[in-house]
């Protein structure tokens, strides 16, 4: 279960993003969309390279490529991971990050960590590298895609020996890896809108009033934050 | 021969005293329209009040500066005039004024010395002022206000309309009799046509100007008074005739818009946002009913064409409502940015979002104003009747100009509008002017 005060309050995050906005729209001007650069050229911000290693094989494999719709690599989500933890998220910055902390508190009572999501992740990648060079004599990103699936089975059991204060690595991976792959583009996951025309969903539009109730499948592809049609 | 040349001589003789008088001798000055007792004082508040409604803050504050110390930059068709200081202070506002001095500056538009106040000054409007709210403005802005020392710029004309002589000349031919006499009888319209012929100056933006850019009517009599004006490159609707913004629309809806800045048809947009923050919110009731009433009364017989299209489907409302993947450009850009608020038949949602079907900014003949609105948004006043500063995001940082001039034209001529098309060419140079704004 991810602890509610991790995920970021959607309310404080359209604010910000509003703001954001209407400083880049005057100076920036409208321009038209880059093509992104191929996901192996992209230059971790947060992540080390065997860091960014585990977090692009352990997403494809948390949303594989190979299923119905695109997967996490298509669709840019280990991006989105490292921008997250490069940024105000990482940072814990909206979290109340005093003591007392009691890492090892009865798992209903919410995170206790000391540790920042950014610190989490950095140690809990370390720890569990480790438990799979240990326990399966490679790193994660070079094991067979079946013997990486168990790997994170265990790590999602808990059965990987981790240190209470990194209790939550698990949960924010997978949580993340669902952000990133549902998120607005801008935030670098959701690459071209992919996840959204997947599952029918028409985007940042806000307004389908003439569509309530009606028994057909609304026309319109989906449309992001930044405008762009998909 | 000789003849010729004695008389040639004497005419530019006659001539330059001619022009040395127009230039020296001193102006007559308009004396009190009334006359009130020496000792007359305004009653308390009665100077503020009278302030507000003649909305001296709007000009007289520069965006950044202390409220009444000038140096806003104001944009005439012939270049930048900055307001002046008309805060007390003696080096450079209105310090040692008299009476006298300061009447003339309103009904004359004159300083002490005799120097010349550009039109900027809506002098043609301030000479209707009762001789009551000439002493009540005099008293707020010599005893009430604080002096503050603030050197304003000179205004930025070419030659010849830097020669503030000139404008003596100017004010003969511009000049209608001081004074203000109602015209309707009955005393709350009488009211309300003073408060918008005289302290309100609706007429200064909301009148075409003439061949000489004066006001082509000071007065409600004439046709031409409030059909329509430009201000800053926007277009300050008509509020009377076939093309009046707010033909049908009821007192209350006119009370609304004056004390909120929003009602059941439209939210202010551009310079009358500043009418309503620093003005017509201070209103009394009375006196907003007063205004309201007079202007329904300038409207009578419009707004009967309007009131039937508003329960008919439109083309563009059905359109807008399939969805249809084959949509043209510019309504699919209405669907994916403005649908959400403005809805699919144009309406909007009363006090919340301005309807854009026969919205007077979309619609005027300029775009100017309707481009600029689209890429740089707008925020309504916060007054006390309603507080939440309404804001409209820009979408500079989502569309293109060709995709803005789409977007504008498709809005321009979507349900009952009927406006003419716009160019990408328009919205690149206001985009450009926005950009140099904001650095």
């Amino acid at each position: 279960m991810t602890p509610r005060f991790l995920q970021t309050s959607r309310r404080a995050f359209l604010g910000g993003s509003a703001a954001a906005a209407a400083l880049a729209a005057l100076s920036e001007g409208a321009q038209a969309q880059q093509p992104l650069p191929p996901l192996e050229e992209y230059a971790p911000v947060f992540l080390t390279p065997a860091e960014w290693a585990f977090v692009m094989a352990a997403t494809a494999r948390i949303i594989p490529s190979d299923g119905d719709g695109p997967g996490a690599q298509e669709t840019r989500v280990p991006v989105f991971i490292d921008r997250q933890l490069a940024g105000d998220f990482g940072a814990a910055t909206d979290l109340y990050m005093q003591g007392p902390f009691t890492p090892d508190a009865d798992m209903n009572l919410g995170t206790q960590s000391p540790l920042t999501p950014a610190e989490i992740y950095r140690q809990g990648i370390a720890a569990f590298e480790t438990w799979c060079s240990n326990e399966l004599g490679a790193a994660f990103a070079d094991l067979p895609a079946d013997q990486q699936d168990s790997a994170l089975q265990a790590l999602a059991d808990d059965d990987v020996g981790l240190e209470p204060e990194l209790r939550e690595f698990w949960t924010l991976l997978l949580q993340n890896t669902k952000e990133g792959y549902f998120a607005d583009p801008r935030h670098g996951g959701n690459a071209g809108m992919q996840a959204w025309v997947y599952i029918g969903f028409p985007g940042a539009r806000a307004n389908f009033h003439e569509w309530a109730g009606r028994d057909e499948a609304y026309p319109l592809g989906p449309v992001d934050i930044a405008g762009e049609r998909a | 021969m000789r003849t010729y040349l004695k008389i040639l001589v004497g005419l530019i003789v006659v001539g330059a005293i001619a022009l040395l008088a127009f230039i020296l001798v001193p102006v007559q000055r308009t004396p009190a329209q009334a006359q009130l007792p020496d000792d007359w004082q305004p009653e308390e508040g009665q100077g503020e009040y009278a302030m507000r409604i003649a909305d001296c803050a709007a000009c007289h504050t520069a965006p950044d500066g202390e409220q009444f110390t000038g140096g806003r930059a104001i944009e005439s068709p012939l270049g930048v005039i900055y307001s002046s200081n008309i805060t007390p202070d003696d080096a450079t506002g209105i310090g040692g004024w008299s009476l006298d001095d300061f009447r003339a500056a309103l009904y004359d538009g004159v300083r002490p010395d005799g120097t010349h106040l550009y039109p900027a000054m809506p002098y043609e409007n301030y000479r209707k002022l009762s001789e009551e709210d000439v002493r009540a403005l005099y008293h707020y802005f010599t005893e009430e206000v604080e002096p503050v020392r603030n050197e304003t710029p000179e205004a930025e004309l070419p030659f010849p309309f830097d020669q503030r002589w000139t404008l003596r000349g100017w004010k003969w031919l511009a000049l209608d009799d001081p004074g203000f006499a109602a015209d309707a009888d009955d005393p709350v319209l009488a009211r309300g046509e003073y408060l918008v012929e005289g302290p309100g100056h609706c007429s200064a933006c909301h009148t075409p100007r003439n061949t000489i850019m004066a006001e082509a009517a000071v007065d409600a009599s004439d046709e031409a008074f409030l059909s329509g004006g430009e201000i800053a490159g926007w277009t300050a609707p008509a509020l009377r005739g076939p093309d009046s913004a707010i033909a049908g629309w009821s007192q209350d809806d006119l009370v609304s818009i004056f004390s909120t800045g929003r009602n059941a048809h439209a939210a202010v947009n551009g310079e009358m946002q500043l009418v309503i923050r620093d003005s017509t919110q201070f209103m009394s009731d009375e006196d907003l009913t007063a205004m309201s009433a007079f202007l329904v009364g300038l409207n009578e017989g419009t707004g009967q064409a309007r009131a039937e299209s508003e329960t008919t489907e439109t083309e563009t409302e059905a359109l807008i409502a399939s969805a249809d993947p084959d949509m043209p450009l510019g309504t699919r850009l209405y669907i994916d940015n403005c649908n959400a608020c403005h809805f699919a038949n144009g309406r909007g949602a009363d006090e919340v979002f301005p309807e854009l079907d026969g919205n007077s900014l979309v619609t005027a003949e300029s775009p100017t104003g309707l481009i600029s609105m689209i890429l740089e948004g707008s925020e309504l006043p916060s007054t006390p009747k309603r507080p939440y500063s309404l804001r409209m995001p820009g979408f500079a940082d989502r569309l293109t100009d060709e995709e803005v001039a789409e977007l504008a034209s498709f809005v321009r001529q979507g349900w009952s509008n009927d406006a003419g098309p716009v160019s990408a060419a328009s919205v690149a140079e206001l985009r450009g002017k926005a950009q140099a704004k904001m650095e």
